[in-house]
């Protein structure tokens, strides 16, 4: 089977005016303009197989959401290749519109006056869904991300939460093949978050889609997505398993004790980094092979419980951006 | 083409409903749009006032023109520019995005997303002024009258249209284009005149930049018997010219959309 998605040296430059702030040098901006090329990406390949789950994950501005965009069609690339489901997407063909979609949690599509139900018949006209199907469809996603009665209610009304639940809605009814989405849970709370990363699962399980997720939330790429793509600075710096990933950058493990009666923190560092440290508990930080050393020494002291963690995904991050922008410094 | 019809049927069937949801709203604006259709009329009225005539048009041929401007303006301004206005706002939110994303044309689509229907009393008012000084005048417009009538109007129509998908068509490069379309329907306005009413330079610009002869005096010519064949042939082919620039123009300015936000 052909890859769901591929790219080739993709490549999006925009050319911004630039001037200093200030009102004089708005003024001589006027008359004489000088101009900067921006490269939003700067040469990015990969290749995604079909039903694959991948993170695409990058400091802000680093070019995630200017190449989904691009896969999407929205943006033209400015040279490089794109190809989704083998077709160009730029091209915008009515038979590649009717395999994607994109979800964006910082914009709506819902029509504001009126109930989510009214959006989805439109989108059920617009993609040419066969009644049986369309309702067939609505009825299984709305019983997977409990839908039940918002769908009645004028989008204007409804929640953050609810109306980004409907915003999933209104974008799977054609079921696509691949998913593009953008920060789907931004602004979610913890449990809505966890609705939303289930239900892309179970969307991803049943119907076999490619999915692509941007996310700050790390906790979303991490119960998602066994591979990440990560850019930075509009390059591509990382392709593969995300455990791979949190190996190779942060080598180390969490050891999280609990303790019966207080131990001197002298004791503790003396077992590895000391992270967090309260009377009965501790966080430890340790190499991860010297991790079996450290837990045999743990198991001397009043224990009452012992945990073992990768460090967290935000840490891992950090490290590999600050590694990568020193490297090129 | 079937599916296209049933798209703008369920899109204004959308519009209906918003209308009926806010029925409170729709009497206001019904009766506002009255009321502005109304103070329209007084600068004519002081003008031909005596029953003096201006360049060859008496008060209630002028008021034939006035008719047709009042029509015109009832569906520019419940089928085009709700829509159209909705499309600038799309593009400075950037969720044009969604639309551009839709297996259906997207000129299509941003054209037919909203329409105005308490416009129609409007559209009745226009009628209405219409009926009056065609009697006032004595004049039974016959069948083939009525119907060139509405062919020019539907020319005029496209005209209309066709300058505002320029303008959308700015707005994918500029962005703030609010004000260019104040712009645009305050020189619309100056179509309740005849258009041999204007001179000079204002006469090269509402022909050739603006082309409201085509737009109310025209329609209005054909409905007291005066129009040429000539003038009309010429009507049609300007709008459909028109149209076929403005359509090649916002193909160009779709490929140079960038998507704003995020």
């Amino acid at each position: 089977m052909p890859s769901a998605i591929v790219t080739r040296d993709l490549r999006k430059n925009y050319r911004v005016a630039s001037r200093a702030p200030g009102l004089k040098a708005a003024a001589r901006a006027l008359f004489n303009r000088t101009y900067k090329d921006v490269h939003a990406v700067a040469g990015v390949s990969f290749s995604i197989e079909p039903g694959e789950r991948v993170g695409f994950l990058g400091p802000n501005g680093a070019g995630k959401t200017t190449t989904l965009k691009m896969l999407a069609g929205l943006l033209h690339p400015t040279s490089g290749e794109a190809r989704v489901l083998d077709y160009e997407p730029r091209r915008r063909a009515t038979d590649f519109l009717k395999q994607i979609t994109l979800v964006m949690g910082n914009k709506q599509q819902l029509l504001w006056d009126l109930p989510p139900a009214e959006t989805f018949a439109l989108n059920r006209a617009i993609y040419e869904i066969e009644p049986r199907l369309f309702n067939e469809t609505l009825a299984e996603i709305s019983q997977l991300l409990e839908l039940g009665d918002l769908v009645n209610k004028p989008a204007r009304q409804l929640s953050l939460g609810e109306r980004m639940k409907c915003e999933l809605c209104a974008a799977l009814l054609h079921r696509p093949k691949v998913l593009f989405l953008d920060e789907p849970t931004i602004g979610l709370d913890v449990s809505l978050q966890a609705t939303v990363r289930s239900f892309i699962r179970a969307y991803n399980e049943r119907f076999g889609a490619t999915v692509i997720l941007t996310s700050h939330y790390m906790d979303d790429v991490a119960a998602l997505c066994p591979r990440v793509i990560v850019i930075d600075r509009g390059a591509l710096i990382y392709d593969g398993a995300l455990t791979e990933l949190v190996q190779r950058v942060r080598p180390d493990k969490r050891i999280t004790v609990r303790l019966s009666r207080p131990v001197e923190k002298i004791t503790l560092s003396s077992l590895g980094e000391l992270v967090e440290h309260e009377p009965t508990r501790a966080v430890l930080q340790v190499k991860s092979n010297a991790l079996q050393a450290s837990v045999a020494a743990l198991m001397a002291l009043p224990l009452v419980d012992l945990s073992v963690e990768d460090p967290p995904l935000e840490d891992v991050m950090r490290d590999l951006f600050a590694a990568q922008r020193k490297g090129l410094a | 083409m079937g599916r296209y019809f049933r798209l703008f049927a369920t899109q204004v069937r959308y519009s209906l409903t918003v209308a009926a949801q806010y029925r409170l709203d729709f009497l206001i604006e019904a009766l506002l749009s009255v009321f502005t259709a109304a103070t329209a009329i007084v600068p004519l009225f002081v003008v031909f006032k005596s029953g003096r005539t201006v360049a060859g048009w008496s008060w209630q041929e002028a008021l034939v023109v006035f008719g047709w401007f009042v029509f015109l303006k009832a569906v520019l301004e419940g089928a085009i520019t709700p829509s159209l206005t909705a499309v600038v706002d799309h593009i400075r939110k950037g969720t044009l995005d969604f639309v551009l994303l839709k297996p259906a044309d997207a000129q299509f689509l941003v054209s037919t997303a909203k329409f105005e229907p308490q416009r129609i009393v409007d559209a009745t008012a226009a009628i209405g002024v219409l009926v009056w000084a065609l009697r006032a005048l004595g004049h039974v417009p016959t069948l083939a009258e009525i119907s060139t009538s509405f062919l020019m109007l539907i020319a005029a129509l496209l005209v209309l249209y066709s300058l505002w998908i320029l303008v959308v068509s700015v707005a994918f490069i500029a962005v703030r284009v609010d004000n260019l379309s104040f712009f645009f329907s305050s020189l619309f306005d100056a179509a309740r005149w005849p258009s041999s009413v204007f001179r000079g330079a204002w006469r090269i610009v509402f022909t050739f930049v603006v082309p409201l002869a085509l737009m109310t005096t025209v329609p209005a010519q054909a409905l007291l018997g005066k129009l040429s064949f000539g003038t009309a042939a010429l009507s049609i082919t300007g709008a459909l010219l028109f149209a076929a620039t403005a359509r090649a123009i916002w193909i160009v300015a779709i490929g140079k959309y960038t998507s704003a936000g995020g």
